[in-house]
């Protein structure tokens, strides 16, 4: 479990990150929490690892006129723990606690567990949730890709070999809102076996606006569309969400896998939306 | 006068003194085999068989022979010279499998060596592997046991008849007409999946060659260090004066350690050959598929029982997944062959019959592991006294009292030829029961709409310490009965205590410093305890089998006894008294109530060095060696109790509470006697909710890594709550009884009886393990397939 030998590079700004991605085979390393395991099973055998840890352009989490920006590096203990994001978004420190052990969130970053793409990771699943965006920038500039463009398939996104993702937005959430995250895992700290983020926002009385996302159903987390429609502009109450819950589970087929069935995974989906969104509500109402 | 009290020397059995091994191993300042660096040491690694059953076409080697850095590529041709690993033993009906130490011909489970390269490194050997290419043609196989078992399934071994590789009986009593005759009968179809150990240090091997001395060291991370030293001796034919085997820090074991591995012998071979040293560390994957895996059974069984539920037979038919060899040195028997002679448990069952069969799958050989055999026992037996007491309504602690072999029914033979000398049966039940306050829980267990909560018991009784004159695998030309101790006082006054047993986390340097202090009158830390190394003993085997504290123990008590002799009498001549006016305590030896009085080191110098106080016949080397076999063994037993609670929607399987209450006879050391309940409990815990290695239909693993195979962490154990009993001493020197392995042996059956418990209200039974709640979920929906059917 030793990996193939590579090139190693750490440039210290982003002109030089980008530069040291134009070259056959490059990758990034981050964390290294799912990068270096890969590389040691030789599932990854890159020429060149281009190590972003230095740049400090990465790093900082800053208010914007229309919400919050991540930056690429930031770990997922400094995520849980961010007196920002806290204020603003509860739910991600809520997630993060569910994400593998301490160790691993002081080293894992944000960017590095998008990219990663894994369906039941915490990180694509907030991220839709939160209506975020991801920022990439390449040798032709910057631009701003949405969940639903980024995420392709598992472990598989849009971005170029020759490209990094430098931050996230994530936009203030609506007014008179709640929100609220549960998983199922095997063990404390284990990917998700089926995870469901849920947002909502209440106007008189009524769902304004419902987003619930779920991971581990599919090949990458999903918006649960069909639900959110038959909820926005109903009566916010427990009622009303357990009268849609079963449209959580509509178009999904999941997967068998060694360690949960299909049917085991699907008959999760109604039961942590209703979860989440009542807890969601419950936050919205006071 | 002054009134004297009678002198009491200090005690140290029984304190919950702090582990001496602690300071080394808790801040990194422990060695272990990988931390060995020598000069010129090379670095081995594997090709390993990608393929359950296939021919080996050709292997090319080419490219990797030259890469730069490798020293030199082995396929089994470059090993002709050594005997296949063939495990022999008396069994009838025992049929041994050859293992040559790199797959020929044919290669018979994924993660078999195939091909060895030797590098400068391991980076470089481990390139080199990747440019190998074997050409496999795969042969037809039975993955399963119970595909295997079929007379006419494809056989894994041309040499053998059937993949059957052992087969036996047991029969007391006439259990068919019993059960015939009986008022109620239980059945079921009872299942563990296969295990493996996870020590937190993979296996690990160096070979040393010392060209001084044209001689050969191994260093190993095993728990059988003389084992290991007698067999590759034999197969390299090399003698104790050119080899030895040294075990330094073994971070765990759990029986993974335990057996003979083909990397070892050619890790031996090379360096012999080469006359370099090499090292070969497993990684983890490797550790994964190709170390010893365990608890693959398939236990049909049946017990009949009166109006009263008093039993009346019990009949086993016992299916074991053994892998793709036979290993050395406990034979694929050991497993199958344990569930069977354990089965009857701890309670009164006049009549038995079991078959057992050993069947040979393209996997890893199985060997011991933690409990070996007997948490697949108890988890069958318990599982039907569970459903025998509520064929009757009984609670399941009323049934097992009934049943529980009584204080003065002792020694008792169960159906299976084992007997059970005093231990509290009764004792364990009882202060289980008390602890776990059932009133309180009824209500709780009565209302389902938040939590379905379960309660399980598990009562039984295991042998430990076992003498000569029972074989640890059934047939194993081995005395794994004796434990050889020599100790001494050296001329500075020191205490050294060598066995040749090997701790890999048993705390013997404590525990064996405490039984060698109490019973010398010095201090703990006085003792130095050294193990694991076969250039210091004339022979032992290791530390395996819950022996070490009963056998190593024993060993200890018998030998620091006989030394006490020697240092009184010399005591005595100094002071001019008799020998019985001696005493010794807190590292002096002195007369009571008078001032004479000396330590160790004096006693030493004047033995030793001092050419004119004593005469010369009375110096004489404080030095006494002695064997010990307990001939027979003793019987440990314990109750477990386990408290779940499911969540309805997500079947989530919660443990709430697990409590032990077990008699391992006198506690050398409570922290250390808890910490092992803990450990075993853990993996017992595994064993129940977690831990499978699956395989696919093509035989190939699929839970490879730590990610796919789930061990449990803090946080899937509840604070574990364990009580000990000391129903009455057993008359084996000090009194203890082996208890390493129990935590694993009844947790299992706990969990599986409260998970049922807690299923009650739907009718469904949890006789297979790991339970999960994907597996839950699927047997809900069976059984309300079922429920819709015949509603139909
Ligand atoms: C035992 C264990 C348990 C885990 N459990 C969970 C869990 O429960 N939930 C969960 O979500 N995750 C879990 N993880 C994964 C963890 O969250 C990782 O930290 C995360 O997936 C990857 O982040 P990283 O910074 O370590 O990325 P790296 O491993 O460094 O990189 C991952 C991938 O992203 C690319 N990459 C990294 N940064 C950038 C960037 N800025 N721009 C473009 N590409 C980039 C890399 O090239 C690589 O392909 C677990 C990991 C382990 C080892």
């Amino acid at each position: 479990m030793k990996p193939a030998s590579f090139e190693y590079v750490r440039p210290e700004t982003l002109n030089d990150a980008v530069r040291a991605l134009d070259h056959d085979d490059a990758k990034i390393i981050a964390g290294g929490q799912s990068l270096v395991p890969m590389m040691n099973f030789r599932l990854v055998q890159p020429e060149r690892l281009v190590d972003i840890n230095r740049i400090e352009a990465l790093t900082p989490i800053v208010q914007t006129d229309s919400g919050v920006r991540v930056g690429a590096l930031t770990r997922h203990v400094e995520a849980e723990c961010h007196p920002l994001l806290k204020e603003h978004f509860p739910i991600i420190s809520e997630a993060m606690a569910c994400v593998a052990h301490v160790a691993i969130r002081n080293r894992g970053t944000i960017a590095g567990s998008l990219c990663h793409a894994d369906p039941s990771a915490e990180w694509p699943l907030l991220l839709i949730v939160l209506n975020g965006e991801i920022e990439i920038l390449g040798g032709a500039g910057s631009r701003m890709v949405t969940p639903n463009e980024f995420f392709l398939a598992p472990l598989m996104t849009e971005i170029a070999e020759t490209e990094l993702v430098t931050g996230v937005h994530f936009p203030l959430p609506p007014f008179s809102c709640g929100m609220a995250f549960e998983e199922v895992s095997w063990r404390a700290g284990d990917f998700a076996v089926v995870a469901a983020a849920a947002l909502v926002s209440i106007k008189r009385d009524r769902f304004a606006e419902v987003r619930l996302a779920l991971g581990g159903v599919f090949d990458t987390p999903v918006r649960a569309t069909a639900l959110e429609e038959g909820l926005v502009g109903q009566s916010a109450n427990l009622d009303e969400i357990e009268a849609v819950v079963s449209l959580a589970a509509k178009d999904l087929e999941p997967n068998d896998d060694p360690h949960a069935s299909a049917g085991y995974r699907l008959s999760l989906v109604p039961v942590l939306a209703r979860r989440v969104l009542a807890r969601a509500l419950e936050r919205a109402a006071s | 006068m002054t009134d004297t009290l009678p002198y009491i020397r200090p005690k140290y059995i029984g304190q919950s003194i702090q582990r001496l091994e602690d300071s080394r191993l808790l801040t990194g300042r422990g060695r272990y085999t990988a931390d060995r660096k020598v000069p010129r040491m090379a670095h081995l690694a594997f090709v390993r068989s990608d393929q359950a059953y296939a021919r080996i076409c050709n292997i090319d080697t080419e490219e990797a022979k030259v890469l730069t850095g490798v020293i030199g590529v082995f396929t089994a041709s470059d090993f002709a010279h050594i005997p296949d690993i063939t495990a022999p033993s008396k069994m009838l009906n025992y049929h041994a499998t050859f293992c040559p130490v790199l797959a020929r011909d044919f290669v018979r489970y994924v993660g078999e060596p195939v091909v060895a390269i030797l590098a400068v490194n391991r980076y470089v050997a481990e390139d080199a592997a990747a440019l190998i290419e074997v050409d496999y043609d795969p042969r037809d196989v039975a993955v399963t046991a119970r595909a295997a078992s079929d007379p006419t399934a494809p056989r894994l071994h041309d040499s053998l008849e059937s993949n059957t590789v052992c087969s036996r009986q047991f029969l007391a009593g006439d259990c068919a007409t019993a059960i015939d005759a009986a008022a109620h009968v239980v059945s079921g179809q009872f299942s563990m999946t296969r295990k493996t150990s996870v020590s937190i240090e993979p296996r690990a091997y160096v070979a040393e060659y010392e060209s001084d001395k044209d001689m050969l060291t191994l260093h190993s991370a095993t728990n059988i260090p003389g084992i290991v030293r007698d067999e590759i001796g034999r197969l390299l034919g090399l003698r104790g004066n050119k080899f030895r085997v040294v075990t330094a820090d073994v971070g765990g074991s759990f029986g993974g350690k335990g057996s003979l591995y083909p990397e070892e012998v050619i890790v031996c071979d090379l360096a012999w050959r080469l006359e370099r040293s090499v090292k070969y560390v497993s990684d983890r994957m490797e550790d994964i598929i190709a170390s010893s895996q365990a608890f693959g059974e398939e236990v049909e069984a049946t017990l009949a029982f009166d109006e009263n539920g008093h039993f009346i037979a019990l009949k086993a038919d016992i299916l074991g997944d053994i892998g793709a060899y036979s290993i050395y040195p406990w034979t694929a028997a050991l497993e199958p062959v344990q569930v069977a002679s354990f089965m009857p448990g701890p309670y009164r069952i006049p009549h038995y019959s079991a078959t057992v069969r050993g069947v040979c799958t393209p996997k890893p050989p199985t060997g011991p592991y933690r409990g070996v055999g007997r948490p697949m026992a108890v988890l069958a037996l318990e599982r039907l006294v569970d459903k025998a007491a509520s064929t009757l309504g009984l609670s399941p602690t009323d049934i097992r009292r009934r049943n529980l072999i009584k204080a003065d029914e002792f020694p008792h033979r169960i159906g299976s030829g084992i007997i059970w000398n005093r231990s509290g049966f009764h004792e364990c039940l009882t202060a289980a029961e008390d602890a776990v306050a059932l009133t309180a829980l009824q209500a709780e267990r009565a209302d389902r709409t938040e939590k379905w909560v379960g309660i399980g018991f598990a009562s039984y009784a295991e042998l430990t310490g076992i003498g000569s004159r029972i074989a640890v695998a059934p047939g194993m030309p081995m005395n794994t009965g004796a434990e050889t101790a020599t100790i001494r006082i050296d001329a500075t006054g020191a205490i050294s205590a060598v066995f040749a047993i090997s701790s890999h986390g048993q705390s013997l340097e404590t525990t064996l410093a405490q039984i060698v202090a109490e019973e010398l009158g010095v201090l703990p830390e006085d003792v130095n305890v050294i193990q694991g190394d076969t250039s210091l003993t004339p022979h032992g085997t290791g530390t395996y089998a819950s022996r070490s504290a009963v056998i190593g123990g024993g060993v200890a008590v018998n030998a620091t006894r006989a030394l006490l002799v020697k240092v009184k009498r010399v005591a005595a001549t100094l002071f001019g008294v008799k020998p019985s006016d001696i005493q010794t305590g807190n590292g002096n030896i002195f007369v009571p109530n008078t001032n004479y009085s000396i330590d160790f080191p004096e006693i030493a110098r004047v033995v030793y060095s001092d050419m004119s106080t004593l005469p010369q016949e009375a110096r004489v080397t404080l030095e006494v060696q002695e064997t010990y076999d307990p001939i027979f063994g003793t019987t440990t037993s314990a109750t477990h109790v386990a408290i779940v609670e499911i969540d309805p929607e997500t079947l989530y399987i919660k443990l709430r509470r697990l409590f032990v209450a077990e008699d391992c006879g006198r506690l050398i050391n409570p922290l250390v006697v808890d910490g092992q309940v803990h450990g075993g409990v853990a993996q017992g815990i595994g064993a129940a909710l977690l831990e499978d290695l699956k395989f696919d239909d093509a035989g190939q693993p699929i839970t490879a890594t730590l990610a796919d195979y789930r061990v449990p962490t803090s946080a899937e154990v509840p604070d574990l709550e364990v009580v000990h009993i000391e129903a009455e001493l057993p008359d084996n020197p000090g009194g203890f009884r082996g208890m390493g392995e129990g935590g694993t042996i009844g947790a299992p059956a706990a969990i599986a009886n409260a998970v049922t418990d807690a299923l009650s209200h739907l009718g469904i039974e949890v006789n297979a393990l790991p339970i999960t709640p994907s597996k839950l979920h699927a047997l809900i929906a069976l059984r309300q397939d079922e429920i819709d059917r015949s509603n139909e």
